[in-house]
C-alpha cells in the first residue's frame, strides 16, 4: 500500500499548488482581478479598482509583443494515432458506442447495467452487488468470454477470469464513451476477447471541466456521493475522483446483499514536450458486501470484504502525425475475504502486464499496428488452491493492418499469437472488408478466430474436501475456440437524422469448458472441454434524431443457439452425470433469449427540462448455473432532469428523479438460490443532484 | 525653352547621381531578430539567400543597424525596438494585431508583411474543405481585429457565425463547450490570449470530443490535430520581403502593409477520417483556393 499513500501525498501537495496556480492566473491579469487581496480589507478599494479595469489591460503591451506566438506555438501532437477513433463504418467488427449522453439519459447507477443498451448483451445479477455481463449465452455468473478494458487496462482478473463489475473504480459521470466490440477481436484487443470487448474510455484530464459533486438518495437504501476535481497546467493535467456508493440490494426476505463501496482514482497526464505523453492512473476501491441466503445453513447472513487497486503508466511518443510508439505497464490487485462463515474463504490475485505497441502509416493508404506483450498472473488462495497455482507468464505478439483500396474499400487484416503458459499457443487471425457502396452506405464482411485460455481455477483449482462444492481441477483443458463470420450493413441518412447498423452472424464456439464432476471417493468438480455451440442471429441498432431536442436509440437482437457434444464427462457412466449432460445439451437453446432489446428516448425541452425513458425487454433465458430460467422480462425506467444555471458550467448543475421499473413489471433476476424463488427488481426511485463549481 | 532645358539638365544630373549612388553604394539593410528562435532564424537565412544575389543590396553585419538605410525587423520584439527609429522599417513575422499597434505608434516610414492569412483566403479554404458547413464557431478574448471581417465573410458565405467571448481563463472550458455544441466548424482566430501553449491541448481535445473539426493557423496546428490550415512558409514570406527590399532600393519607397502573397495548405487526413469527413487533398485545396502566383 505504500505506493498508495505516497500518491496521496503527492496529490495533496498538488492540491496545495492549486490555489497558488489560481493566484498566478490572477496575477498575470487574466483572473477575476485580485483574489489575492481578498484577505486584506484595506485593499478593498484597490480590489474594486482592479475589477473595473478593462480585462487584459495590465498585460496588454506584453501580450501584443508576443502576438505572433499564436502562429509559432510549439504544439504537441494532441490527437495522436491511438487517440483517434476509427469511424464506425470502417471498424473491422460490429461496434456499439454508448456515449456520455446515453449514460446520462439511461438513469442507470451501475456500470454493468449500461450494457442493456447493447444488442445481444445479457446483464445479470447474482444479488444486489455482484453483476455480470455476457454476450451470446454460454454464461454463468462468472461471465468470462469478453475482454473488459478501462482506458486500456484489463479488469478481467484471475482466478476466475471474470470481472467484478461493482468494484471497478470508475464513475459513470467520468465516462466519455464505451465502445463495445460485438464479436471476437483478438487481433486488436488481445487475449480473451473471445466473444467481444468492452472498452471503457474515461474523460481525459486534459478536457477542461468544472469540479463537480453528485449526490444520490433514494429507495432501497440508495445513498451515493461522488466528487471530481480537475487541475490543469501547461505540462500536467490531473483529475481526482472519489465516490461512495451504497444500497440494500434486492430483497431482504431472500438475500443479504447490502453493499457499500468506496472508491478513489487519480489520473495524471504529463506532457513535458511536444512528442512525449505520460498517462498515469492510480485507483483503489474497497467494498463491504452482504452475503447469505435465507434458510441456507451453509450461507449465513454475513459481511464480506473486497478490495481492488491498480496502477498504470502509459508512455506515448509521437513519431509523426500518424505514427507512434507506446509502452504500457499495468498492475491490478484484487483481494476478497469471506471470513464470517463456517468455511472461510479468501483470495488474492495479481496481474502485471507490459506491452509495447507501434503504429505506423507507411503509406497514405496503409496503417500498421504491431506489438508485443507479456503478462504475469498470480492467484493465491489457501482455500481455492490447496496446491498453490503457478504464476502464469503469458506472452503475445500481434499485428494489424488497415489497407485502403481506392475510396470505397477498407481491408483489415490482423492476427495475434499467444502463449498461455499452460502449454498452449494459438494464432487468432481476423480478416474483414468494409465496402462503401456509396458514401454513408457500407457493407462489412468479416471472419475471425479467437481463443479463450482456461481460467486459473479451471486448470489449477483445488479446494480439498472441506468446501461446500469441492473443486479438484484435473488440468489439461484446452483453450476454447471461437470462429465468427458476419455480414453487416451501416447506413447513415443525415438528411432525416437516421443511422442504421445491422448485422447477421454465425458463430461457432467449440471446446467449451464446463464443470465435470469427477468421483474420487467423493464427488469433486473438475473442468473439461465438453460441448460446442452454434450461435446464429441478427442484431440491429437504429438511432433517430429527428430534431435537435430528441434522440431515439433502438436496439434489437434475435438469437438462436444449438449445442452438440465436444468431449464427454469423465464419469459418463453415472446416471446423474449422464442426465445432467444431456440436459445441458438439450437445454442449450434456452441459454439465449430469442428476442431482446432496448429503446431509449431522450427528449429535451427548451426550458431546461430533460425527459428520458428506457424500455428493456428480454425473452425467457436460462443462465447455465441458474436455478431457474428467468421468465420474460420487460421494464420501463424514466428520468426527469431539471437543469439549473448553465448546466455544464461553474455554478450550474441538475436535479433528477429516476424511477426504475416504473410500472412494476415482472423483472426477475438471475438466481442460484434453490427453492426460494428469484429476486425481483421492484419499482425503485432515487433522486440525483449534481452541482458544478 | 530655357526652363525646359534646365529641367532636362536637372533630370539628367539627378538620374546620373541616383544611378551612381546605386552603383557605388548599395542599399544598406540591417536584419534585426527578436530573438534567436528557430522560426526567426529560418526566415533570416531565407531572406539572406534571396538578397545575396541582388547587387543593389548590402546586408550589414549585426549590431550596425544605426548605419542602415532600411531595417528588416523580424518578429514583434524587433518591431517594437525600432518603432521609434527614424530609419525606415520593414516588419515581418508579426501578426496583424501586433503590427497595427506599431503602425499607430511609429513615426518613421514603415511597412510590413502580416503573419496572418487574409480572412478571405481562410474562408475560401473553409468552403473548399467543408462545403456542408452551416455554422462557424469562433472564440475571442477582446475585440479581435479579425472579427469584423469574419462576420462580414460569414454572412457573405451564408454561414452562421457563433461567437463566444472568453474574458477570464476559467471561462474557456464552458465557453468552448457551449460554442462547439452549436458549431459545425471551429475557426481559430489569431489571439494570443486564448491560444497558448497551456491551453491549446485542452482546446483540441474538446473540439475532438465534440467531433467538430478545427481550422488552424499554421502547420503546427494541423500536426497537433487541426483538420486543415492555410499558411505561408518563412521561405515564402522571405521572398516577398526580398521583393519589397529590392523595390525600396530602386524607389526609396515602402509599399503598404500587406498579407503574404504565397501560401500553402496543410490537411490532417487522419483526423479527417476519424471525424468521418471526406476532404480534398492539400494539393487540391491549394489549387481550389487560388492559383499559385
Amino acid at each position: 500500500m505504500r505506493w498508495f499513500w505516497s500518491s496521496i501525498q503527492i496529490l495533496s501537495r498538488d492540491l496545495d499548488n492549486y490555489s497558488t496556480i489560481r493566484k498566478k492566473f490572477n496575477l498575470t491579469g487574466k483572473g477575476q482581478g485580485g483574489l489575492i487581496f481578498l484577505h486584506s480589507s484595506s485593499h478593498k478599494l484597490l480590489l474594486a479598482t482592479l475589477a473595473m479595469l478593462p480585462f487584459f489591460s495590465a498585460v496588454q503591451a506584453a501580450e501584443d509583443l508576443d502576438s505572433e506566438q499564436a502562429f509559432f506555438l510549439e504544439m504537441p501532437v494532441v490527437l495522436t494515432a491511438s487517440r483517434l477513433k476509427q469511424p464506425l463504418d470502417e471498424s473491422p467488427s460490429a461496434m456499439t458506442v454508448i456515449d456520455a449522453e446515453m449514460i446520462r439519459a439511461s438513469g442507470f447507477r451501475k456500470l454493468s447495467e449500461l450494457f442493456r443498451l447493447v444488442p445481444g448483451m445479457y446483464v445479470g445479477s447474482q444479488n444486489g452487488h455482484s453483476s455480470f455481463v455476457s454476450y451470446h449465452g454460454t454464461t454463468d455468473n462468472y461471465a468470462r468470454r469478453m475482454q473488459v478494458l478501462v482506458d486500456g487496462r484489463s479488469v478481467y482478473l484471475p482466478p476466475f477470469s471474470s470481472v467484478t463489475w461493482d468494484n471497478i473504480p470508475v464513475l459513470l459521470e467520468n465516462i466519455e464513451r464505451i465502445e463495445v466490440v460485438r464479436g471476437p477481436s483478438a487481433a486488436s484487443h488481445g487475449a480473451n476477447s473471445t466473444q467481444g470487448v468492452i472498452n471503457i474510455i474515461t474523460r481525459e484530464p486534459g478536457i477542461l471541466a468544472p469540479d463537480q459533486l453528485t449526490v444520490a438518495q433514494g429507495g432501497n437504501g440508495v445513498s451515493d456521493l461522488s466528487a471530481m476535481f480537475g487541475l490543469n497546467s501547461s505540462v500536467m493535467d490531473q483529475r481526482l475522483s472519489i465516490a461512495y456508493r451504497a444500497d440494500q440490494g434486492y430483497d431482504w426476505s431472500l438475500l443479504n446483499d447490502d453493499n457499500r463501496t468506496r472508491m478513489l482514482s487519480w489520473r495524471g497526464n504529463y506532457h513535458p514536450n511536444a512528442i512525449d505523453n505520460f498517462d498515469i492512473q492510480l485507483g483503489y476501491s474497497e467494498a463491504t458486501r452482504g452475503e447469505g441466503v435465507v434458510g441456507r445453513a451453509s450461507s449465513p447472513f454475513r459481511d464480506t470484504q473486497s478490495a481492488y487497486d491498480y496502477q498504470q503508466l502509459t508512455w506515448t511518443r509521437s513519431l509523426d502525425m500518424a505514427a507512434e510508439l507506446r509502452v504500457n505497464y499495468q498492475h491490478s490487485y484484487v483481494r476478497y475475504d469471506d471470513l464470517q462463515t463456517h468455511i472461510p474463504e479468501s483470495f488474492r490475485a495479481h496481474r502485471h502486464d507490459l506491452e509495447v505497441q507501434h503504429i505506423s502509416q507507411w503509406h497514405p493508404d496503409n496503417r500498421l499496428v504491431w506489438g508485443v506483450g507479456i503478462r504475469s498472473e498470480k492467484a493465491i488462495s489457501a482455500q481455492m488452491f490447496v496446491v498453490p497455482a503457478p504464476t502464469l507468464a503469458q506472452k503475445r505478439v500481434f499485428a494489424h493492418d488497415e489497407l485502403r483500396i481506392g475510396d470505397a474499400a477498407v481491408v483489415n487484416a490482423g492476427a495475434m499469437w499467444e502463449d498461455d503458459a499452460m502449454g498452449h499457443s494459438n494464432v487468432s487471425p481476423r480478416l474483414s472488408l468494409n465496402y462503401h457502396l456509396v458514401p454513408n452506405q457500407t457493407l462489412r464482411f468479416g471472419t475471425s478466430l479467437a481463443y479463450r485460455s482456461a481460467a486459473t481455477v479451471e486448470e489449477f483449482g483445488n479446494t480439498g474436501l472441506i468446501a461446500d462444492h469441492p473443486v479438484w481441477a484435473q488440468g489439461g483443458v484446452l483453450p476454447e475456440k471461437m470462429l465468427s463470420r458476419e455480414i453487416g450493413y451501416m447506413g447513415q441518412f443525415p438528411d432525416i437524422g437516421l443511422t442504421v447498423d445491422t448485422r447477421v452472424y454465425a458463430d461457432h464456439l467449440s471446446k467449451v469448458i464446463f464443470v465435470d464432476p469427477v468421483i474420487f471417493g467423493a464427488v469433486y468438480n473438475s473442468f473439461k472441454n465438453m460441448y460446442q455451440v452454434d450461435f446464429r442471429g441478427w442484431e440491429s441498432t437504429l438511432k433517430y434524431r429527428w430534431n435537435e431536442y430528441d434522440l431515439l436509440t433502438f436496439n434489437y437482437a434475435r438469437q438462436h443457439a444449438s449445442c452438440a457434444s465436444d468431449g464427454l464427462p469423465t464419469n459418463l457412466w453415472h446416471p446423474a452425470i449422464q442426465a445432467g449432460y444431456s440436459e445441458l445439451l438439450s437445454g442449450c437453446p434456452k441459454m439465449v433469449p430469442v428476442n431482446s432489446g432496448s429503446l431509449l428516448l431522450d427528449h429535451r425541452l427548451a426550458t431546461g427540462l430533460q425527459l428520458s425513458a428506457g424500455y428493456y425487454f428480454q425473452d425467457e433465458v436460462q443462465v447455465l448455473d441458474a436455478q431457474y430460467a428467468q421468465s420474460p422480462m420487460h421494464r420501463v425506467d424514466i428520468k426527469i432532469t431539471r437543469a439549473f444555471g448553465k448546466r455544464d458550467e461553474v455554478g450550474g448543475g441538475e436535479v433528477s428523479l429516476v424511477v426504475q421499473n416504473l410500472f412494476r413489471d415482472s423483472h426477475t433476476e438471475y438466481s442460484s438460490i434453490p427453492q426460494q424463488g428469484t429476486p425481483n427488481l421492484d419499482r425503485r426511485a432515487y433522486l440525483l443532484a449534481t452541482f458544478r463549481y | 525653352m530655357h526652363r525646359i532645358a534646365l529641367v532636362r539638365w536637372l533630370v539628367l544630373v539627378c538620374s546620373l547621381f541616383c544611378f551612381n549612388t546605386i552603383q557605388a553604394s548599395p542599399l544598406k539593410v540591417a536584419l534585426a531578430l527578436s530573438e534567436e528562435r528557430e522560426v526567426y532564424l529560418a526566415f533570416e537565412s531565407a531572406l539572406r539567400n534571396s538578397l545575396d544575389s541582388r547587387q543593389e543590396i548590402q546586408i550589414l553585419p549585426s549590431g550596425t543597424a544605426a548605419q542602415a538605410e532600411l531595417i528588416v525587423a523580424i518578429g514583434a520584439k524587433a518591431a517594437d525596438s525600432f518603432s521609434g527609429s527614424s530609419i525606415p522599417v520593414l516588419n515581418v513575422m508579426v501578426s496583424r494585431a501586433g503590427l497595427e499597434k506599431f503602425r499607430r505608434d511609429s513615426h518613421s516610414e514603415s511597412s510590413g508583411i502580416y503573419m496572418d492569412q487574409p480572412m478571405e483566403r481562410r474562408f475560401s479554404l473553409l468552403r473548399a474543405a467543408l462545403p456542408q458547413t452551416k455554422s462557424v464557431g469562433v472564440l475571442i478574448s477582446n475585440t479581435s481585429p479579425q472579427l469584423a471581417s469574419a462576420k462580414q465573410l460569414s454572412s457573405a458565405s451564408g454561414f452562421r457565425l457563433q461567437i463566444q467571448t472568453v474574458s477570464t481563463p476559467d471561462q474557456l472550458a464552458s465557453s468552448l463547450s457551449a460554442l462547439l455544441a452549436d458549431s459545425d466548424v471551429f475557426l481559430v482566430l489569431p489571439d494570443a490570449e486564448i491560444y497558448r501553449s497551456d491551453t491549446i491541448r485542452n482546446i483540441l481535445l474538446e473540439t475532438y470530443r465534440q467531433q467538430v473539426p478545427m481550422i488552424g493557423l499554421s502547420q503546427n496546428y494541423v500536426r497537433a490535430g487541426a483538420l486543415c490550415a492555410v499558411y505561408s512558409t518563412p521561405m515564402q514570406i522571405a521572398d516577398q520581403a526580398a521583393r519589397i527590399v529590392s523595390q525600396f532600393a530602386r524607389t526609396r519607397k515602402l509599399p503598404d502593409y500587406q498579407y503574404p502573397q504565397e501560401f500553402e495548405v496543410a490537411v490532417n487526413t487522419q483526423v479527417a477520417r476519424s471525424l468521418g469527413l471526406t476532404i480534398l487533398s492539400a494539393e487540391q485545396l491549394r489549387n481550389e483556393i487560388g492559383e499559385r502566383p
